[in-house]
């Protein structure tokens, strides 16, 4: 007798003690704990989070599928992986109110992009930062309409060949100028009258290498690859490994009812690229395709890394 | 060889008639089953980071596969703890029978006693096994059907008529054990035969009668014992004994003439080739199509398991007999014949399977290290290795195990059809009659070379 | 009770078994390569399932993840590498082990992660090869050796 009674002692403790343990020791430490799963799964549960001023948000993020990634739009926090049945703990701290959009860093599928949530921190709105509008709002561009480039040169314009030309070019291009402008006014110039329409387009393609530095082409090949290769391709051909499963419908005209997909661009494509200006190429990267499955990086890059990656867009045109 | 009889050392005696390590292994396995179906509800989704999928089919598996099942044959079912919550209540005792228990102690069904529904339970778990394996909440599911299902079986019917009856797991672990070099026999037959309470099937205030529905006075082959060792508690003339004996001894016998135990063996091999090919190979499509439920691609792959386990397999089998038996001109009849070699698919199945289960066992094995310190994928670090990468064992020398393991399975299997032509035609007729079925042996193990090294 | 007696037949068997497992490949392969490949690795599945190379080739391999991260992993090489989409991941080395070796996905990436399995032939699947002539072996041996 007291051997069973022993026995149900030790029966009732290992097989009730240790799945209760188990659950009793589930219930976490405070931290919001957020599931990653892809797009079409559901994204980030919960995706829309509130924070105040000052008050630290530790947060504790796992994925429930597939390696996806976290960061902060307009952060300077590097990103952090976000792994399948593993767990990352962080601490936001915000010192501004406002709607931060948080989102995935590592592409988890077509709908990667897709994978964003919203923080919405309150406090004292006086500390708010207005930062002004995008040049193509205020200049009212119509980032849709079509820009095909009349001139196109007959092979890569290199800026190293128009430098050795020796000409003595205003090197300053405004957000608003495409190359194709560019390269008018450079034509019809006097300075240039005893050059090939290939030499000016030199000409042009060192005008834009001198708009940028190094390191801004190395931040913007860093960003492109982390974010637009998949769909652009690594070569920007608009043959990203994900371009396959976006729905191709033809464009006949521009009105687009939000539905469509459309392939990616093709960066190298000289017709369609030499005729957009930076405000364009910018503005494009800011708002989005509008229902072509361009996401719209406005709440996730701040204005001088949209300015990197446009930088080095125009490298698919423009060699050194 | 003879048996060599392991209880005449009186501390391997005393330890297999005590109850308690037993008990303490099968509650620990109890808690940790309990606990794998908890994990596969609220653990993390992720397969390779979760208890329920790590242990079971990785752990439990390699134990069971690699080392219980060829060593100590139906040893797992010693420790399962799946019937115990039903044995309690029937027994209304968890250790020495006290008198009352609760329970309707019925008699299993005539027309079932045989290992049928344990062949389509395995059968439907292999229908659904590529979801099964990769998803705990699945698996945990699964596990939780079993423990219902072994409950409501325990408070209907007599002993562990589940285990013996229903459970697909001991459906080929009993066919297998015959293969294992252990086994329970009485000393002396003749003991017995004088012997009228039969305590050993009745009970007695020491233990229960064999719960697995066997009269040990005439036990020769190992497929329905479970090594539960209460014959041992029972028996009032230490007649009992566990013995060490050959690998094989069973097969060693006159050759049975069942029907549900040969199907068995199609059943274990026609799964182990899909699997070899579908969760194995480099086919997409077909991994794909086997985890897709209720899509027209998981029905060709339903269609075609089921074909291949209850059409081609046996049918082609059976091709192999008959010219055995057209070549030798034999009397037997074909169903006998059939089921007679079907003996000769035991090795081969074993051995398939080790070699099989080889092939993932240690490509995944390191999955163990952050799964111990983070069951649940919940956030925890119990032992510290929680961020431990994947890192395949072995891979190296795995193929040539498995070739090894493949080819003494063939040669097992050679043997064994040898010995049982033997029983029936003599001279040339031995090697004629064999030699179909050897074909038939040599064709699965060069298909399974090929899916698994090649 | 079976009884092995060191018969003609025994020795004979032994010696083919020895020969089969040892005598070295005869096939020549050609002189040393530079095989490029590139894999596209899906869930589940790599595209090619299958490359071959010849022994000594210099491989290099460019992973293309398709639409989630992938891994790629290589047994008997032990080598490893991870590929963003959008990010080629290339490994690079030289095909100095014959044989067959399984290609694995490193990264988890969905449920059917662990079965994701590719394959990596280098020169002849020697391995195959003899195993299947010793299962041939095991079947004379079944005839002829055995005796009740």
């Amino acid at each position: 007798m007291k051997a069973e009674r022993f026995a149900l002692l030790f029966v009732i403790v290992i097989v009730i003690g240790v799945p209760l343990a188990a659950i009793v020791a589930r219930s976490n430490s405070g931290a919001i704990e957020i599931h990653g799963q892809m797009a079409d799964n559901g994204g980030w549960t919960p995706s829309d989070l509130t924070a105040q001023v000052g008050v630290p948000l530790p947060l504790r993020l796992t994925s429930d599928d597939v390696v996806h990634g976290f960061a902060v739009g307009h952060s300077t926090e590097p990103a952090l992986d976000v792994l399948p049945g593993q767990w990352t703990m962080t601490t936001l701290i915000f010192n501004r109110p406002g709607k931060y959009t948080f989102y995935c860093t590592r592409w988890c599928g077509a709908n990667h992009w897709r994978m964003r949530g919203t923080i919405e921190v309150t406090g004292d709105t006086t500390t708010t930062i207005t930062t002004p509008p995008p040049l193509y709002v205020t200049l009212n561009l119509d980032l849709d309409a079509p820009h095909p480039s009349e001139v196109v040169p007959g092979e890569k314009p290199s800026a190293t060949r128009g430098a050795a030309l020796g000409v003595k070019i205003d090197r300053v291009v405004e957000a608003t100028q495409s190359p194709a402008q560019v390269w008018q006014q450079m034509r019809s110039a006097s300075i240039t009258q005893g050059l090939s329409d290939d030499q000016v387009w030199d000409l042009v393609a060192l005008t834009w290498r001198s708009n940028t530095t190094p390191e801004r082409l190395a931040e913007g090949q860093q960003l492109y690859a982390q974010n637009c290769a998949a769909c652009h391709g690594e070569t920007g051909k608009g043959d990203g490994v994900i371009a396959p499963s976006l729905k191709k419908t033809p464009m006949p005209d521009m009105t687009m009812t939000g539905h469509e997909t459309v392939a990616p661009i093709d960066f190298t494509d000289a017709q369609d690229m030499l005729g957009a200006s930076g405000a364009i190429l910018e503005g494009k990267i800011i708002r989005g395709g509008m229902g072509t499955g361009m996401p719209y990086w406005g709440p996730i890059f701040t204005t001088e890394q949209i300015q990197a990656v446009a930088d080095y867009l125009w490298t698919f045109q423009f060699a050194k | 060889m003879t048996p060599i009889e392991l209880t005449r050392n009186p501390i391997v005696k005393a330890t297999l008639r005590n109850r308690w390590p037993q008990f303490v292994v099968r509650v620990i396995a109890l808690a940790g089953f309990l606990f794998a179906i908890l994990s596969g509800f609220i653990g993390t989704p992720v397969g390779n980071h979760n208890f329920s999928i790590v242990f079971v089919w990785i752990v439990w598996w390699a134990l069971l596969m690699l080392i219980a099942v060829p060593l100590l044959g139906r040893g797992w079912c010693a420790v399962c703890p799946i019937p115990m919550p039903g044995e309690w209540l029937q027994n209304g005792a968890l250790l020495k029978p006290r008198g009352k228990g609760v329970g309707l102690n019925r008699k299993w069904p005539k027309r079932f006693r045989n290992i049928w529904l344990q062949n389509i339970a395995f059968t439907l778990l292999a229908l659904f096994s590529a979801v099964v394996l990769t998803r705990p909440s699945v698996t945990g599911l699964v596990l939780l059907l079993f423990l219902i299902v072994a409950l409501i079986t325990s408070l209907i019917f007599e002993r562990r008529a589940f285990c013996r009856y229903l459970c697909p797991v001991g459906g080929f672990i009993g066919l297998y054990s015959q293969a294992a070099p252990v086994e329970v026999r009485v000393k002396d037959p003749a003991v017995c035969a004088v012997h009228t309470e039969k305590s050993c099937y009745t009970g007695s205030a020491d233990g229960y009668g064999c719960p697995w529905l066997i009269y040990p006075g005439t036990l020769t082959k190992n497929i329905n014992c479970g090594l539960c060792m209460e014959c041992l508690r029972t028996c009032t003339q230490d007649n009992v004994a566990f013995n060490l004996r050959s690998f094989g001894a069973d097969l060693k016998q006159p050759s049975g003439h069942k029907l549900d135990e040969a199907f068995k063996a199609f059943i274990m091999l026609g799964a182990a080739l899909i699997y070899s090919a579908v969760m194995l190979g480099p086919w997409g499509a077909l991994k794909s199509a086997a985890y897709s439920i209720g899509t027209p691609q998981w029905l060709v792959y339903a269609l075609t398991l089921l074909g291949l386990i209850y059409v081609i397999l046996p049918g082609t089998f059976l091709l192999t007999v008959a010219l055995g038996r057209t070549l030798t001109k034999s009397k037997e009849s074909l169903k006998k014949s059939f089921s007679a070699f079907a003996t000769a698919l035991i090795p081969l199945g074993l051995m398939a399977w080790i070699a099989f289960s080889l092939s993932f066992v240690f490509a995944s094995l390191s999955y163990l290290w952050p799964t111990l310190s983070d069951p649940l994928g919940a956030g925890w670090n119990l032992f510290g290795t929680a961020h431990a990468a994947w890192q395949p064992y072995f891979m190296s020398i795995v193929p040539f195990l498995q070739a090894g393991v493949l080819i003494g399975g063939l040669l097992w299997a050679c043997v064994t059809a040898r010995r049982i032509a033997a029983e029936k035609q003599q001279g040339r007729g031995i090697t004629l009659q064999a030699l179909p079925v050897m074909g038939f042996c040599f064709i699965i193990t060069a298909g399974l070379l090929g899916l698994l090294i090649g | 009770m079976s009884q092995l007696r060191l018969s003609p037949r025994w020795i004979a068997i032994g010696l083919l078994a020895f020969v089969i497992v040892f005598v070295p490949n005869p096939i020549a392969f050609a002189a040393p390569a530079e095989p490029h490949f590139r894999i596209e690795a899906s869930s589940f599945q790599y595209t090619p399932e299958a490359i071959s190379v010849n022994p000594g080739d210099h491989v290099t391999i460019d992973l293309v993840s398709t639409d989630v991260v992938h891994g790629l992993y290589i047994d008997g090489y032990d080598l490893n590498v991870t590929a963003d989409p959008g990010q080629t991941a290339t490994l690079s080395f030289i095909a100095d082990q014959s044989g067959t070796f399984r290609l694995r996905c490193s990264v988890t990436c969905g449920a059917l992660h662990p079965f994701m399995i590719g394959k990596f032939n280098v020169g002849s699947n020697d391995r195959l090869w003899r195993a299947i002539g010793l299962g041939v072996l095991a079947v004379i041996a079944g005839i002829w050796v055995i005796r009740r």
